[in-house]
This record gives structure tokens, C-alpha cells and sequence, in this order.
């Protein structure tokens, strides 16, 4: 049976004894190549479900949506590794209870899509492992390796010209299931810590903070470079992000549902270059 | 006898515009991304495209501009305004969708209160626009009907001719003659043909969704939030719609200095309308979804007998989550 | 003005805060005097009571308010605020002799020639006081052309009452009926006048509704329960008026932030009766 059978059986099994309430996954989208999140709440509508290579988008985000997990019942979810590694990294977080969401699991490699076995989080915890193992993804070697041979004011006009086109528009922050934050930072004004204008500075500050809160807590799913209508290389900024980290302490976001926030926890052996 | 401005001309009305002290704008593109921009030769011209990613309104409505700025000192303020820059303009190349979306947006800004902002700019700039000879799936002028050849905000609509070798030309306005009277010894006469304009199927009923959304008891319907679960609340419909207007004023700057800015602001996000007292009478993304749409097609016709939308379909075409106008505004059609 | 000869309608007036008044706990108001006559003149011509405007603190943005301050005292305007978010705190903090910034009037206002020769009765509760004070203070600046006036006050305590000296002032008028109340347990040992939640009060004073109009602002939740006691007294929505709130950035119809349904409240507003308000999307609000 191909994933979309397994997984769908396992959906609409779900859905028929009561399980869970809903089932987040991906449906046709308003053109052939494209998909879209869809959210059945009964059985007869799980043959919306579609799984293909085309099911590129972390759909982990809704998850801590509108308050969808507050009445405590369970959530069925189509979630590839990056996802999967979303709700530990959210679970640890405290933003939802990782024993309500039901783990329907696949992973896309090159055309094909395979199911994955498990359901809870703590099943995956060997494959994130690997995952781990594998290193950090070789996409756009050649732009990383550029950059890195860039000077400082070379790489900062790099990314001035990146920013310049940023519009505010927030589909990075709004794509990403880990900023979750009811009120973002550049929505707070007392005091206004963030310019929200959509100038050089203003850029610069929103993109460089969000990297910033979002090191050691990106799962490298790319939802925000996808939704970027500007085309701006934000994966770029937070590989990089997530290489530093996994570099200096060891970290990889979403092992598990315990693991310590990388900027929220002290270990001993944590270099002290900084510190003179 | 039709006259015809050769694509080899270009560079010779970008010279003669030069000499005015006007400059040329056009669709612009990088290796990702295209919009409109300033050009100083044709090749910059990115005329293949079936429209930019990012529209025309920015060049009348720029993402943030600032308003006054200041100087703070001990009980005393120093202002002074600011005002857009003077630059006569003739921007081409623009598609029907972008120019209406200009002529719709009109009534907004000169709503009672002059918005010198967008009117200087309006007043500086003439629009030539180029009829779509190709469209893809997501464009939707005829549904709003309008047309790949709709003149409505243009002071000029150019005809692909048959051979792709240049344009026929049309006047439209006043503006649009002075335009002419200044290229007239670079166009030729010729019988050429003009090229088939695009065929753009209409997706949906128009007047069945306006009286739909007219209706007072569907504005509690449950249709609105089934149609909207997968929104996330971002700009970028918003921010890529001709005719959204929706704009923040924000303060910056520092204790003794700063500028006042408008900046594009979007009834998409959760804090849009949010009160300081913590009340937010749009609190679900289905709420706000709602607005968008009550607001295009109830709210704004109510008021200036137009809809806030000219069709050129980028909401569907970028929105993150594939949502876009298209899909609400066909099953409101459907289910009437 | 730009050299089109366009306003720019964005550009603030200049206002000199000439005197201040602690109201209530985080409550204030500041009196402001215009810096430019041309500026002080485009107000008298246009201010009418129930319009609102835009204050604002260079460096921290605007905040909008009712003017607190009659049509019938036009040589200054009052506005009262609570200290609530990042504009309200920093005017809170501004001395005497401070320039802010001010830009109005905008919006509608109560229709007083359809008030003359009729009974008033203003309902109001804590904070929501200065919008009806503007029209209360309009009326009795003009009193013989209005009939009886009743005006029920009330706020959760005895230190939330805004314009304490005005109420002090209004009981001792002959020419006016106030009845002030403060929530069950908002009374302090020496209160000497009602105690109970607005409505109710409202009703135990059942003003007559005959000839009359009622003005009325207040919390949502207030409204709502005024609402239903003005109903229950007779009072046609049509004759009931009464403000709305939004959050706004322009005030003057362009930002696209301040509808309720088709309804821009910079615009159309803030004054409404509350038939229209009846014919609002409640979801919007």
C-alpha cells in the first residue's frame, strides 16, 4: 500500500472511533502542483486527502492555532520528520501536550513518499537521531561557502540588498509553527523594541531578531522561505543559525519533547569565548 | 491608419522623456522577484512577464513614507512636513489589472480629505499600460468585469502588434495626449495588426456574490470560517493587492529627534484592530478574513460604486496557504 | 499646504498644555491651548460637540480621544484620557507648558437643534463621562433652549468619579437633576448619594421619556444594560444616542482600520443613535 492509503486508513480509523476530533492534512490545492492544508472532522471527507512529493509545508503550526488543542482532545496530523521535530520543539516549549497529537507520519525522498511507523512523538525519537546524524542539510553549499568567504561589510551589503525587499508582510512569522508568541516583539510598543516600518532598519531588525529567537529552535522546514512573496533567502539565515548552534552547543532543535531550550539552559562545558 | 511605437524605439523615449526631466518606470525583475522601478535603458524592461509580482500602487503609495519629522527639545516641538518627492514620471508597461487597480484606489484617498501623498504622485506620473495578450490560471479581470484590455486608470493602452515588434497606440486621457505630443516623431504609421488580447475565462458570478455579501444575515454565516481555517494571517495578499490601502501611522526616532511614518498596514493581522483595553472586535483569523472580503465587495461599492479589486489574481498566486479571493468568492457564487 | 494647494491632512496642530487635572486614579486632563491662530480658527469653525480628535506625543505616536470640551468654549481644548498604552502614559507624564500634537476635529456630531425645546437625559458611567460632558456642558452654556435635563453618573468607586468639581458644580444648580451612583461596595463611609449599577439606578430615577432623548456613553457592557432599561422607560432607539469606540490611525476615513461592518466610525461616527447602531454587525464589534 502506498503512504496515502496507510495513513488515510489510519485517518479515517481515527476519526471512526472517536480518537480524535480532527485530522489536519493536505488536500488539492486551486492548481494541479499545488497542495493545501485541510482540516476533516469526519470520515466521509478523508478521501480529500492527498500525499505527494508536492506536500512540502509543515502544517505543525496549526497545531498551536486558535487555541485548537485547549478543550484537551486529540488532533490527527500529517507530519513529515521536520514537523515531527516542530511539536517536540513545542512540546518542550510548553505551547501544547504532545499526548494529543496523533502523528501521521511520511517523509518525501526525491518523488517518493513513505509512511512512517509510530504515532506519539517519543516513537520518532530515534529517526530525529538520525536525522541529527545525517548533518545539517547540503542545500545551496555553494552560496553558504560565499558568503562565508565574504567580509563582514561584504555579507552585510549581501543581506541589506536581501532585506531591502522585505515588506513586513509577516508570512515568515505567520508560516512558522514556532512563533507562537500572542504578541510578537515588533507588536509590543512599550517600549517599541522593534521599528515596524518596512525601511533598511526596520528590515534589518525584524529579520535578524526573528533569526536570532528562532536559533536553536528552527527545524529547517522552510515554510518561511516558502512563504516569502519577495523571495528573499531566509533558510540561508537560519541554516546558518542552527550550523552555529549545533557547532558551539551541541544542539539540534526537536529531539525530543523535554529537550531544553538551547538559549534557556547552562551547561558547563558551554565555551566561554565570550567572556574575558 | 494606426500608429505603432517600435519596442526599438524604447530607448530613444526613455532619451527624449530624459530631456523633459521625466523618467521612466516599468516592471523590473531579479533572478526571484520583479516589480515596478525606475529604468534607465530598455533592456532593463522585463516585458515578457504576465504581470509583477508586485504591484503599481507602491509607486503611488510607497510601503512607508514619512509624514513630518521633528526636533524635541525642552517645551518646544519643530516640525515640519514632508512631502513626496518631484519626479514627472511616465510609467510603462503597466498591465490593465495594475492601472484600474490606481483608478479604484482614487476615490479612497480623495475621500473628503485630499491625500497630497498619493495625488502629487498621481498628478506626476502618467500610466501606459500594455493589453495581456497571455494570462495564466490565477488572473481574473473578466470576473470582475473588467478585461485584459480595460482602459479604466490608463492614460495610454498599448496593442501588441502581430509580430511582437512594437505596440499600437490608444489615447486615453489628456495626460495621455501630452505623452504622444512628446514621442509623435518616434511612432510610425502602420496597418499592423494587433495581436488576440488573452483569453480570461470568468470564474465566477460577480453580482450573485455581491448580493450574497449584501445580506446582513451571512455575515454570521458558518461559510466564513470553513472557508478560512488554513489562513495564517500574513500581509502578503494584502501587500500584493493594486487596490488594498490599509496603512499604520507610527512614530520613531529617539528623545530628541524622530519622523512620523505611514506605513502598509493589513486587516489580515490579529492586531489590526486591537484595542489598548484588550478588546479586539476582529479576534479570529475568520473574522478578519471576513472584513477582507466584506470590505472589497460590500463595504467599499457601498461607498464609491467599485469594487476594491481589479482581478490581477496575486492573492491566490502568492498566498503562502493557497487561499486568495478566487476559491470564497466562487463558492459564494456556487451557493446562491 | 503642499503646491497643488492639498492639505496635508496628516500634518498636526502644535498645542500647548496650559493646565492639567488629576481626575481619577490614572485618569487626566490636560486643557490645551492652539500655538497657531490660523489653526485655533479652522477649530472654531469646525468643532462641534461629539467630534473627536488625534492627540499626540511627538516621538510616541497619537492617541484618540473625545474633545472633552464644549462647542460653546472654543478658546481651548480639554480632553481627559486614561493612562493605558504607550501615548497615554507619556501624556500622562507631560508638564504644564509641554507642546503636543492635536489633530481634528473629526468626525460627526449630536444633532443639538434636535434636542432643543425637548427633555435631556444623560447617562453615563466612570470613564465615559468627558464625551457627554462636551454635550452636557454645550447644553447648559445654552440652557433655556432645552427643557428638563437629568444626568445619571455613576463609576465603580467613589475615587473613579471623573470631573468631581463639574458634579459638585451640577448638583448645585437649580437647572439640573443629577443623580450620581457608585457600584455596591465602590461607596466610601461618607458618600451620601446612590449606591447600585447605572441601569439600575437609571430605572429607579425613571426619567419620562415624553418629549425626550437620552445620551449615553459608556462600557459595552454598560451600554448593553442601558440600553434595555432606557427601552424599558420608553425610549425609542431613535432617540437614544450614544458614542462609538474604535482603534484608529488616521480619523479621517483612510487607514481602513475603524468599521464596524460598512460603518467607519471616524467618519459616520462617533456619534450614532442606537437604531443605527441596531443595524450593525454585532460580530464586528
Amino acid at each position: 500500500m502506498g503512504a496515502l492509503e496507510i495513513l488515510k486508513d489510519r485517518a479515517k480509523q481515527l476519526l471512526t472511533a472517536g480518537e480524535v476530533k480532527m485530522v489536519i492534512g493536505y488536500g488539492r490545492g486551486s492548481t494541479a502542483d499545488r497542495r493545501r492544508a485541510i482540516f476533516i472532522s469526519d470520515e466521509a471527507q478523508a478521501d480529500k486527502l492527498v500525499l505527494d512529493k508536492s506536500c512540502e509545508d509543515n502544517l505543525a503550526g496549526y497545531l498551536v492555532r486558535e487555541g485548537l488543542l485547549q478543550d484537551g482532545k486529540k488532533v490527527a496530523i500529517f507530519l513529515s520528520p521536520a514537523g515531527i521535530r516542530s511539536v517536540n520543539v513545542l512540546a518542550a516549549e510548553d505551547q501544547l501536550n504532545p499526548d494529543q497529537v496523533v502523528i501521521l507520519g511520511f517523509e518525501i525522498k526525491g518523488d517518493q513518499v513513505s509512511a512512517l511507523d509510530g504515532h506519539h512523538v517519543n516513537g520518532f525519537i530515534e529517526l530525529v537521531g538520525q536525522i541529527k546524524k545525517q548533518g545539517l542539510s547540503k542545500d545551496r553549499e555553494e552560496l553558504i561557502a560565499k558568503l562565508e568567504k565574504m567580509t563582514p561589510p561584504e555579507r552585510f551589503e549581501f543581506w541589506r540588498a536581501q532585506f531591502s525587499k522585505c515588506l513586513k508582510c509577516y508570512a515568515c512569522r505567520q508560516g512558522c509553527p514556532m512563533c507562537y508568541c500572542r504578541r510578537c516583539i515588533v507588536d509590543r510598543n512599550q517600549p517599541q523594541w522593534i521599528n515596524t516600518s518596512p525601511h533598511s532598519m526596520g528590515n534589518f531588525e525584524w529579520n535578524i531578531v526573528r533569526a536570532f529567537h528562532l536559533a536553536g529552535r528552527c527545524v529547517g522546514c522552510g515554510n518561511c522561505e516558502r512563504a516569502c512573496p519577495v523571495g528573499i533567502p531566509l533558510m540561508l539565515l537560519n541554516q546558518q543559525m542552527a550550523a552555529e548552534v549545533l557547532s558551539a552547543f551541541d544542539h539540534f532543535a526537536g529531539m525530543n519533547s523535554t529537550q531544553e531550550p538551547v538559549l534557556a539552559s547552562f551547561k558547563r562545558e558551554d565555551p566561554d569565548t565570550f567572556i574575558l | 491608419m494606426a500608429k505603432i511605437l517600435a519596442k526599438n524605439k524604447l530607448n530613444d523615449v526613455i532619451a527624449k522623456l530624459k530631456s523633459a526631466g521625466i523618467d521612466l518606470f516599468g516592471p523590473v525583475r531579479d533572478d526571484k522577484h520583479s516589480w515596478y522601478g525606475p529604468v534607465e535603458e530598455a533592456g532593463q524592461l522585463a516585458l515578457d512577464l504576465i504581470l509583477t509580482d508586485r504591484t503599481l500602487k507602491e509607486l503611488f503609495f510607497p510601503q512607508t513614507e514619512p509624514l513630518l519629522k521633528f526636533e524635541i527639545k525642552k517645551q518646544q516641538v519643530d516640525m515640519q512636513e514632508m512631502s513626496p518627492p518631484n519626479r514627472q514620471r511616465v510609467i510603462f508597461a503597466v498591465r490593465p489589472c495594475d492601472a484600474a487597480g490606481i483608478a479604484i484606489d482614487d476615490a479612497l484617498f480623495g475621500w473628503d480629505y485630499k491625500d497630497s501623498y498619493w495625488f502629487k504622485r498621481r498628478n506626476d506620473s502618467t500610466i501606459v499600460s500594455i493589453a495581456c495578450t497571455a494570462a495564466d490560471e490565477f488572473c481574473l479581470c473578466t470576473s470582475l468585469k473588467l478585461s485584459p484590455d480595460s482602459t479604466k486608470g490608463s492614460d495610454i493602452l498599448l496593442w501588441p502588434t502581430k509580430d511582437g515588434k512594437g505596440w499600437r497606440v490608444e489615447e486615453i486621457t489628456d495626460k495621455g495626449k501630452e505623452f504622444l505630443g512628446r514621442i509623435n516623431e518616434l511612432l510610425e504609421d502602420s496597418e499592423d495588426q494587433t495581436a488576440a488580447v488573452a483569453n480570461v475565462p470568468v470564474k465566477f458570478d460577480l453580482d450573485k456574490v455581491v448580493a450574497w455579501l449584501a445580506e446582513p444575515a451571512n455575515f454570521d454565516s458558518s461559510f466564513w470560517r470553513e472557508i478560512s481555517r488554513r489562513c495564517i494571517g500574513c500581509g502578503a495578499c494584502t501587500f500584493l493587492c493594486p487596490t488594498c490601502h490599509c496603512f499604520d501611522i507610527q512614530d520613531e526616532g529617539n528623545t530628541y529627534h524622530g519622523v512620523r511614518q505611514k506605513n502598509w498596514d493589513s486587516c489580515s493581522f490579529a492586531m489590526f484592530t486591537m484595542h489598548t483595553s484588550g478588546h479586539n472586535p476582529r479576534p479570529t483569523q475568520m473574522s478578519r478574513w471576513r472584513q477582507r472580503i466584506m470590505h472589497k465587495f460590500n463595504y467599499y461599492p457601498g461607498k464609491f460604486q467599485a469594487n476594491s479589486c481589479s482581478g490581477c489574481g496575486r492573492c491566490t498566486r502568492q498566498c503562502p496557504v493557497d487561499m486568495g479571493i478566487v476559491e470564497t468568492l466562487r463558492e459564494i457564487s456556487k451557493s446562491v | 499646504m503642499t503646491a497643488e494647494g492639498n492639505e496635508h491632512i496628516y500634518k498636526p496642530a502644535m498645542m500647548r498644555i496650559a493646565a492639567m487635572r488629576d481626575e481619577a486614579p490614572q485618569v487626566r486632563t490636560l486643557r490645551l491651548e492652539f500655538v497657531d491662530a490660523a489653526d485655533h480658527e479652522q477649530f472654531k469653525k469646525n468643532y462641534r460637540t461629539g467630534m473627536f480628535g488625534l492627540y499626540g506625543v511627538f516621538g510616541e505616536g497619537e492617541s484618540t480621544f473625545c474633545v472633552a470640551s464644549p462647542e460653546t468654549r472654543k478658546d481651548y481644548i480639554e480632553c481627559t484620557f486614561r493612562e493605558t498604552g504607550r501615548v497615554t502614559s507619556t501624556l500622562a507624564n507631560c508638564d504644564v507648558g509641554d507642546m503636543i500634537s492635536f489633530r481634528g476635529p473629526y468626525g460627526n456630531r449630536f444633532p443639538l437643534e434636535d434636542f432643543e425645546g425637548k427633555n435631556i437625559v444623560f447617562v453615563a458611567g466612570g470613564i465615559a463621562l468627558p464625551p457627554t460632558r462636551s454635550v452636557i456642558w454645550s447644553c447648559l452654556d445654552q440652557r433655556d433652549k432645552f427643557k428638563k435635563i437629568t444626568i445619571v453618573y455613576g463609576a465603580r468607586t467613589v475615587a473613579d468619579l471623573v470631573y468631581k468639581q463639574e458634579l459638585e458644580e451640577w448638583s448645585k444648580r437649580g437647572d439640573v437633576e443629577l443623580v450620581q451612583t457608585v457600584d455596591p461596595g465602590g461607596e466610601t463611609p461618607d458618600w451620601k448619594y446612590k449606591i447600585g449599577f447605572v441601569p439600575t439606578v437609571l430605572e429607579q430615577t425613571a426619567p419620562s421619556s415624553d418629549n425626550a432623548v437620552a445620551v449615553m456613553c459608556g462600557p459595552p457592557i454598560m451600554i448593553k444594560f442601558t440600553l434595555v432599561s432606557l427601552n424599558k422607560l420608553g425610549f425609542k432607539p431613535e432617540n437614544v444616542y450614544t458614542t462609538l469606540e474604535n482603534r484608529m490611525k488616521c480619523g479621517l476615513g483612510k487607514c481602513g482600520r475603524c468599521n464596524v461592518g460598512s460603518v467607519y466610525v471616524c467618519k459616520e461616527g462617533p456619534v450614532f443613535t442606537a437604531a443605527q447602531i441596531a443595524k450593525m454587525p454585532a460580530g464586528d464589534m
